[in-house]
């Protein structure tokens, strides 16, 4: 590789580093950690809602005591774990992969791999043998064809 | 291969045929999700009527009801009639019936009492905390808490008497044995 070859790839190598190192996230202040960790709750009196997106009194009971226990120190696995003692996963809005729950998320990857497999092995399987036709078969189709007005 | 496609179709069907006659056997009332079978979270709160604090710990080694109501739920007022009848059935034993209120202000939980004639006590969770420590939805909602101080059972929805005596006995039989 050439010079020139040699810097443009260290140039582009350090840009990416650069743009890599200015997205990098900051630790998080206890309010964007109340945030985070309420939109993952689901509010339990609400429609598919979470925590974070609802007004109800039972979420913002929810939501204070999230900030209760950051404030406290609390791990975010701690502060799922409260909820989900008393709960069940149900409380989670992304239920866990480890779980009973885990069939949620591998049901449709077994369905697209059955479907995959099946799929392949229809494609693969060799086409009907069709019998020639008999000449008698030949004979009619010919009257037919003949018959037909042109 | 073919067979065996048939055969893993069939037990497929056979599955989701037993999973949803289990599923549809049990009452939806019984949740046994949550704080089910867990010890019942402790709690200290302010009472009803005099503000004197009531907590979970001085009811050890007793039957233990909680129900949380709140004054504008509708089917707390329609299981209040079974609550009564329990509460005059159970008076004075080993079984105690506690109501929790549920998000509501301490006048109108007091003057629904009042208007309703109820005597057994009542807390106020004024931060909705303890409900939240028992995973409730919302009112009403009963629990049973054996002497052993664990959730036996939870019944969503206005509860009837032959549930609550049912829930009680079967307490009450499992602590002599």
């Amino acid at each position: 590789m050439s010079t020139t070859r040699w810097v443009i790839v260290a140039a582009l190598l350090a840009i990416g580093l650069a743009l890599a190192w200015s997205a990098r996230s900051g630790p998080l202040t206890a309010e964007q950690r109340v945030d985070r960790i309420s939109a993952e709750l689901r509010c339990p009196v609400c429609q598919g809602l979470s925590v974070r997106d609802s007004p109800s009194d039972t979420a913002r009971s929810m939501r204070a005591l999230v900030a209760q226990r950051v404030a406290e120190g609390r791990t975010d696995d701690e502060i799922r774990a409260e909820f989900q003692r008393s709960y069940g996963d149900w409380i989670l809005l992304e239920p866990p992969l480890v779980s009973p729950t885990g069939l949620v998320w591998l049901a449709p990857l077994a369905a697209i791999t059955l479907g995959a497999w099946l799929a392949v092995r229809r494609s693969r399987a060799p086409a009907p043998a069709v019998d020639a036709p008999t000449d008698e078969q030949t004979r009619r189709l010919r009257e037919q064809v003949a018959s037909e007005p042109e | 291969m073919r067979r065996i496609a048939r055969y893993v179709a069939v037990a497929l069907i056979v599955g989701l045929a037993l999973t949803l006659t289990l599923a549809f056997r049990r009452d939806p009332h019984d949740i046994r999700t949550g704080t089910v079978g867990k010890p019942a979270p402790a709690f200290a709160l302010p009472s009803l009527t005099d503000g004197s604090t009531i907590s979970l710990d001085q009811y050890k080694g007793k039957v233990v009801v909680l129900n949380f109501w709140a004054s504008w739920c509708i089917p707390c007022k329609e299981e209040n009639p079974a609550l009564t009848d329990v509460w005059e059935r159970y008076r004075g034993t080993d079984v105690v019936l506690l109501g929790i209120v549920f998000q509501d202000s301490v006048e109108a939980a007091r003057d629904y009492t009042a208007r309703l004639g109820n005597t057994w006590p009542s807390v106020i969770d004024a931060d909705g905390r303890v409900a939240l420590s028992y995973g409730v939805f919302g009112p009403p909602e009963t629990y049973f808490v054996g002497t052993d101080g664990i959730i036996a059972g939870r019944h969503i929805g206005p509860i009837d008497e032959p549930t609550l005596i049912t829930g009680i006995e079967t307490l009450r039989q499992s602590a002599t044995r």
